[in-house]
């Protein structure tokens, strides 16, 4: 049992106010060292964990402290380790899935919200939070008409701070870009890492699909839309070096099938790419393991690691452990190293989310887009 | 004899106002070459209150931006010659790793010294010859650029130059901060000012200190995408020659990893290789070191001693 609550039931069942002075003082779930204990406070007939971690049970039950409204669990997580989770609790014959009331920390996204527990040492990267030293760059909203899917799309560009004209500037495309302005606080991390001279000025076209699930699973119209809708545009209306060095992408998940699928059809317009948690599936043999919805992507996979094509330039590639995806994401290693490709891959104790991948955003866009931090020497 | 003041970044320890008057810095105005940063570059008060001299700030950055404004055909074969340049140094970094990979294998390898040293010896010539090819092809780009490229006879560009050096008519002392040294070099470069500077005391800091050099090696082991191997950037003003400056190393420079200090040392030898922290001090009488202050240099066995006077 954690320490605070072996304390708080030294004597027995503990009365109502001391309960009451535990859950006020508490910072949940209470964390000491590698053991983690998750508690919820309230009238319940059954209450589980939810984290969605590969390796643990989907659920894992919280045990009744006897004679009292309060439930608890303990599982050990390593240093470092960063979970999102939420509790399902079943009372009069309902479930709910509930964040933990107990617990203000939030990781936002798509689907809403869940609890974030910070194992013994994690800390959320001060780069990922506004400094006000840092010049914010600016949004803006284009449209532009794309051939490839005979329909017209929504981009929105950042430009950096001090953007000018007469320059010309390296381009970043990120899939789900909207998404990562709002879950994983893309402008403030560009905004901070040029104010760092880490990466250096860039312009970014965040792109938005309307139906991630097939455009994203290794479309062809999608790597079209990239390589001749979206480039030209950005060319033609941006001052962009003219180089594939000086051209990413990058994407999370399917993002990340994507991203490699765009660069492996067009390996001659981008010598960057950042891939966070890709979906990677794919069979030595058989049937690959997961959803229809991966068969297409099983499909390019298999086929990119008979032949990976022209591909080159660098690659960042990042997993959190905690994930099921971890799997594929190794296996894709050695073979884009047999490549030559220039690979840099980095292993989390995290999971399938947008925090996971904010964190990884310095490590990633350093690596592939060295800012002039390298040259200035106050 | 002119006086070469070399001094460490000038945060946290402000040390230039001292340093000016333990040389003996001659009294009067002093012109401030603040290109290394850029759009910030006339933000020079704080020098002048350090310095306590009046300060003629020669505004090379602003200078260039007007000149280029001015000649879109210039800007853009410039333009051009730096991402040429920016591609070779690309590849020679993409070499280098395979290069230094090997002598740093080479310097950990254990054995006999009979067996051993010569391999090692010439893994690092291996890496020196990488870093002339380097340092010529970078040479022969330039050169083909002024070729094509009459530069001198932009009229904008001339102005500016005149003014240049009626400024520096006025000064005995020129001081060069620190900031983004290949900016600085490119904007020193551009006004030719090396001759113009070399008839001058100067005192400069971090990348000011470096342009002075032969050779400008740029260095980071502690960046957040990780270390990257020291390179070659270019060839400096060579007013301060066989040295290679590396300000700010004790926040830089793994000072812990022998190997890699050592390698440091032999590649670039017989220059010597000086680590200049916050409030060093480094005065040259000609191309030797006739005061240092807290300043180190790393030795041939990786190991940062005091610098030795002369």
């Amino acid at each position: 049992m954690n320490p605070t609550l072996r304390k708080l039931f030294r004597k027995g069942t503990p009365p109502q106010a001391e309960i009451d002075a535990f859950i006020a003082a508490g910072e949940f779930p209470l964390v000491d060292g590698s053991d983690v204990t998750f508690v919820y406070h309230g009238t319940a007939d059954q209450v589980y964990l939810r984290c969605w971690i590969s390796g643990f049970d989907t659920a894992q039950p919280l045990q009744e402290l006897s004679g009292t409204e309060l439930w608890a669990t303990t599982i050990n997580l390593p240093a470092g380790s960063r979970i999102e989770y939420k509790f399902e609790v079943i009372a009069n014959g309902q479930r709910r899935l509930i964040v933990d009331p107990l617990n203000d920390v939030l990781a936002h996204d798509p689907f809403g919200a869940n609890s974030v527990c910070q194992g013994a040492g994690y800390e959320r990267p001060l780069w990922t939070l506004h400094d006000p030293e840092a010049r914010g760059g600016a949004i803006e909203l284009a449209r532009l008409n794309s051939g490839a899917f005979r329909d017209s799309r929504d981009v929105s560009i950042y430009l950096p701070a001090r953007f000018r004209r007469n320059r010309r500037y390296p381009l970043l495309v990120v899939h789900d870009g909207h998404d990562f302005l709002r879950y994983a606080d893309l402008k403030t991390v560009l905004d901070n890492l040029i104010h760092y001279l880490e990466i250096p000025q860039m312009i970014v076209a965040l792109t938005q699909s309307p139906d991630r699930l097939k455009e994203y699973a290794a479309d062809d119209r999608h790597a079209a839309f990239i390589a001749d809708d979206l480039l030209p545009y950005m060319a033609e209306h941006w001052p962009l070096i003219d180089d594939r060095a000086a051209r990413g992408m990058m994407g999370a998940s399917f993002g990340g099938v994507a991203a490699l699928h765009a660069a492996w059809k067009f390996p001659e317009r981008f010598g960057n790419l950042l891939l966070q948690s890709g979906s990677f599936a794919f069979s030595d043999i058989g049937r690959h393991q997961r959803g229809p919805v991966f068969d297409p992507v099983a499909r390019f996979m298999n086929a990119f690691r008979e032949e990976p094509g022209e591909l080159s330039g660098k690659i960042y590639m990042s997993c959190g452990i905690y994930e099921s995806l971890i799997y594929e994401n190794r296996s894709l290693l050695p073979r884009l190293q047999q490549q030559g490709i220039d690979v840099r891959f980095e292993e989390v104790r995290d999971a399938h989310n947008w925090e996971n991948w904010r964190d990884r955003l310095r490590t990633g866009l350093s690596w592939l887009f060295p800012g002039p931090l390298w040259l200035v020497y106050e | 004899m002119k006086i070469r003041l070399l001094l460490g970044p000038q945060r946290p320890v402000i040390n230039l106002g001292q340093a000016m008057r333990d040389a003996s810095v001659p009294d009067g105005p002093v012109a401030v070459i603040a290109a290394g940063w850029q759009e910030a570059e006339s933000d020079v008060d704080d020098v002048a209150t350090a310095a306590a001299r009046e300060v003629i700030n020669l505004a090379l950055y602003r200078r260039a931006d007007e000149v280029f404004a001015g000649a879109p055909e210039l800007q853009a074969a410039y333009r051009e010659r730096q991402e040429q340049l920016q591609e070779l140094q690309r590849l020679y970094a993409q070499r280098l790793r395979q290069t230094m990979a090997a002598a740093r294998q080479m310097l950990r390898a254990s054995g006999s010294s009979s067996l051993v040293g010569p391999e090692q010896r010439h893994a690092i010539a291996q890496l020196r010859a990488l870093d002339r090819h380097h340092l010529q092809r970078l040479q022969v780009m330039h050169a083909e650029f002024d070729a094509a490229f009459d530069i001198r006879s932009n009229a904008l560009l001339a102005q500016h130059a005149a003014e240049i050096a009626a400024h520096l008519a006025n000064v005995q002392t020129v001081v060069i901060t620190g900031g983004n040294v290949a900016v600085l070099l490119n904007r020193l470069q551009l006004f030719d000012l090396g001759n113009s500077l070399a008839s001058r005391h100067l005192v400069a800091w971090s990348a000011g200190a470096m342009a002075l050099t032969e050779r400008v090696v740029l260095f980071h082991d502690n960046a957040p995408q990780g270390r990257r191997n020291p390179e070659i950037f270019g060839a400096g003003l060579g007013i301060v020659p066989h040295h290679v400056l590396l300000p700010d190393a004790k926040r830089r420079l793994r000072t812990g990893d022998r190997i890699r200090l050592a390698l440091f040392s032999r590649r670039f030898a017989p220059s010597a290789c000086i680590a200049l922290d916050s409030g060093g001090v480094l005065r040259f009488a000609g191309d030797h070191i006739a005061m240092a202050n807290d300043a180190r240099q790393i030795a041939a066995n990786g190991r940062l001693r005091r610098v030795k006077v002369s």
